[in-house]
């Protein structure tokens, strides 16, 4: 789960090829990988990936400031089965 | 008579001085603090030989630190150019170098980049860290260390000594530059949109009586200094001693935290591009707040397609909406009130009627006026808001700059917006679309021609075009159908790589394709037309 999202923020979203590779740790926030579209276009990425909806209540820094943080946010969905089946690492 | 931009503001700070100016967070700046840092600001950009005419650079987001360095060039008797530091190295060495800019006026934090752009920018001589500083963290620490190779890096705290009582009378005329905003350039550098005092004192006495601004009203933009929506935030609040209240950008980012930062804030007058607003009306939980201070939300930059501007409302029935039009030319030209409780738009709303101190007319094919509903035309604009020109190139502009083709008698000026428009039965302009290559994406303009020129400047690109691909959120997104030099392989991430070195985030294309050959019109041109409508 973290290459896909890690692939998908690295070759759509990251705008400084300097943060190249992306730590999955990293804050995509605080590096400025995040803005208002792009927030747009990775939930719906996300929700088409991984068959979820994400709720307004959701969408929060918390959930989407990191790799890390989105792939932790996206097992937590469903009791844990989201991305697990069918889902690669 | 307020006749400059400043005036504006030392007539507030005489009338309110303890009125905030600009808010950001819990802290915030009196118009008496703002009148009297950007006099400092002024002396030290004297002190450092900045004469009348000359151009300075303000390299920093929107802050309180942005708005008081401005106001200090404008009391110099210089014009600002607002740099975004998001932007490439490359781009803003030409625009520097194309405006002459030897003085940039960063903050805490942006300062080191600044100095550092002396590599590529060989006469910038001067820094000037300009605050106060709450709520930007020095790259390098309070009184950065800026060790400059090249140019003098003048601190806060020198400029703080200067006095900070006002400056003698001032040299400008109205007709004198007050910024300069670049934007995208078709033939890949950007221009530089030259606008007077006038012009924009035209923009903003139109703007503060079109919103009944008042001294109790809490402004907001996240438009970047650079997007000349910030005229609004900036210049209009400031001349009703009303407050600007700054978004930090990492809550503009997320729809729920935007929405609960308007309630804590209070703010009663926003202004953005539509797809901020369609992010906050489907994921900002808008009903979750109390948003009854907000009295009017006004949007620009784009078409707001009518299906989240219907949701928004539905959402946030409340305010007044408010279809600003406007090249950066002319700011303003044309606006539109969308009637309250609208049953279901089908179509985007109008771009309206001219702007009071405006003519805006439409001209057809023929060269007549447009006149009856259903007649089509392309939109030109008259009076006092137009831009002088582009900074030096006399040549696009007066292709745009054109006479007045109503009125022969003496020569005056008229615009050329390059929007195809039509009248509606009430009399409202309606955008059709465009004459050339321009597209929006995210509200910003983008020439085609200047993502084309970046691709050709790689050495594997033989062939390149850059389509718009109609795009719900964003307007349009870019997508580059490219031909390869002969065996040469490249990759999208290449492709992607190369114009991110070269381009703003918006400009880099979203989709790449890879062809053979493009096809082409029995003229030879390429058939864009052709590649549009086989494309996704």
């Amino acid at each position: 789960m973290e290459a896909v999202i890690n692939d998908f923020i690295s070759k759509e979203l990251v705008q400084d090829a300097s943060l190249l590779p992306l730590g999955n740790a990293t804050s995509l926030l605080e590096t400025g990988v995040l803005d208002s579209l792009g927030l747009l276009r990775l939930v719906v990425f996300v929700q088409e990936r991984f068959g979820i909806t994400v709720d307004d209540v959701d969408l929060v820094p918390e959930h989407f400031d990191s790799v890390d943080a989105i792939c932790a946010y996206l097992r937590s969905r469903d009791g844990g089965k989201v991305g697990q089946a069918g889902g690669n690492g | 008579m307020a006749y400059l931009l400043q005036h504006l503001l030392t007539d507030s700070a005489a009338r309110a001085p303890r009125r905030p100016a600009v808010a950001v967070g819990e802290r915030s700046l009196t118009y008496a603090e703002l009148d009297g840092l950007s006099n400092q600001v002024a002396r030290a950009l004297l002190a450092q030989g900045v004469a009348p005419g000359d151009r300075v650079g303000i390299f920093a987001p929107k802050s309180a630190a942005a708005v008081v360095a401005l106001f200090g060039v404008l009391k110099a008797g210089a014009c600002y150019i607002p740099l975004d530091p998001k932007s490439p190295a490359a781009r803003l060495a030409a625009i520097m170098t194309d405006s002459g800019v030897t003085v940039v006026l960063a903050d805490q934090a942006t300062a080191p980049q600044a100095a550092a752009m002396a590599g590529s920018v060989p006469q910038l001589r001067t820094v000037i860290v300009a605050g106060p500083h709450w709520g930007r963290e020095a790259a390098a620490g309070p009184d950065a260390d800026v060790t400059s190779q090249g140019p003098v890096v003048v601190p806060w705290d020198e400029v703080l000594a200067e006095p900070a009582g006002a400056l003698g009378p001032d040299a400008a005329v109205d007709a004198d530059l007050a910024y300069i905003l670049y934007t995208s350039g078709s033939t890949g550098t950007p221009k530089g949109v030259m606008i007077s005092h006038r012009a924009s004192l035209t923009f903003v006495e139109w703007a503060t009586a079109c919103t009944g601004l008042g001294e109790q009203d809490r402004v907001c933009s996240p438009a970047p200094l650079h997007f000349d929506l910030s005229v609004f935030d900036i210049f209009a609040t400031c001349k009703v001693a009303a407050c600007m209240a700054v978004v930090p950008e990492m809550t503009s980012i997320f729809p729920a935290r935007l929405a609960q930062w308007l309630e804590r804030e209070q703010i009663s007058v926003w202004y953005s591009v539509p797809s901020v607003l369609t992010m906050l009306a489907t994921y900002g939980n808008l009903r979750g707040f109390d948003l009854s201070r907000l009295r009017a939300i006004i949007f620009a930059g784009e078409v707001f397609p009518a299906k989240h501007l219907t949701r928004l409302m539905a959402e946030l029935p409340g305010p007044r909406y408010l279809n600003w039009y406007g090249p950066t030319e002319t700011n303003v030209c044309t606006w539109y009130e969308v009637p309250p409780g609208s049953a279901e738009l089908t179509a985007p709303v109008p771009i309206g009627k001219a702007c009071a101190n405006t003519d805006a007319f439409a001209v057809t094919s023929e060269g007549g006026r447009v006149s009856k509903p259903g007649e089509e035309g392309e939109l030109y604009v008259r009076g006092s808001g137009l831009m002088s020109g582009y900074w030096g190139d006399k040549e696009k502009t007066r292709r745009v700059l054109v006479g007045n083709p109503f009125q022969a008698a003496y020569d005056e000026p008229a615009y050329r917006t390059g929007d195809l428009v039509t009248l509606d039965d009430e009399g409202n302009y309606v955008f059709l679309g465009r004459r050339d290559g321009m597209v929006k994406t995210r509200g910003y303009r983008v020439e085609v021609g200047e993502v084309e020129a970046a691709l050709y400047e790689h050495p594997a690109i033989r062939e390149a075009v850059v389509l718009p691909v109609p795009d719900e959120m964003l307007g349009s997104r870019l997508r580059a159908v490219i031909c390869v030099d002969g065996p040469a392989e490249l990759t999208r991430e290449e492709v992607v790589d190369h114009c991110r070195r070269r381009l703003p985030g918006y400009m880099v294309p979203d989709v790449v394709e890879f062809r053979e050959t493009l096809p082409r019109t029995s003229t030879g041109k390429v058939d864009r037309t052709g590649l549009a409508e086989h494309g996704r």
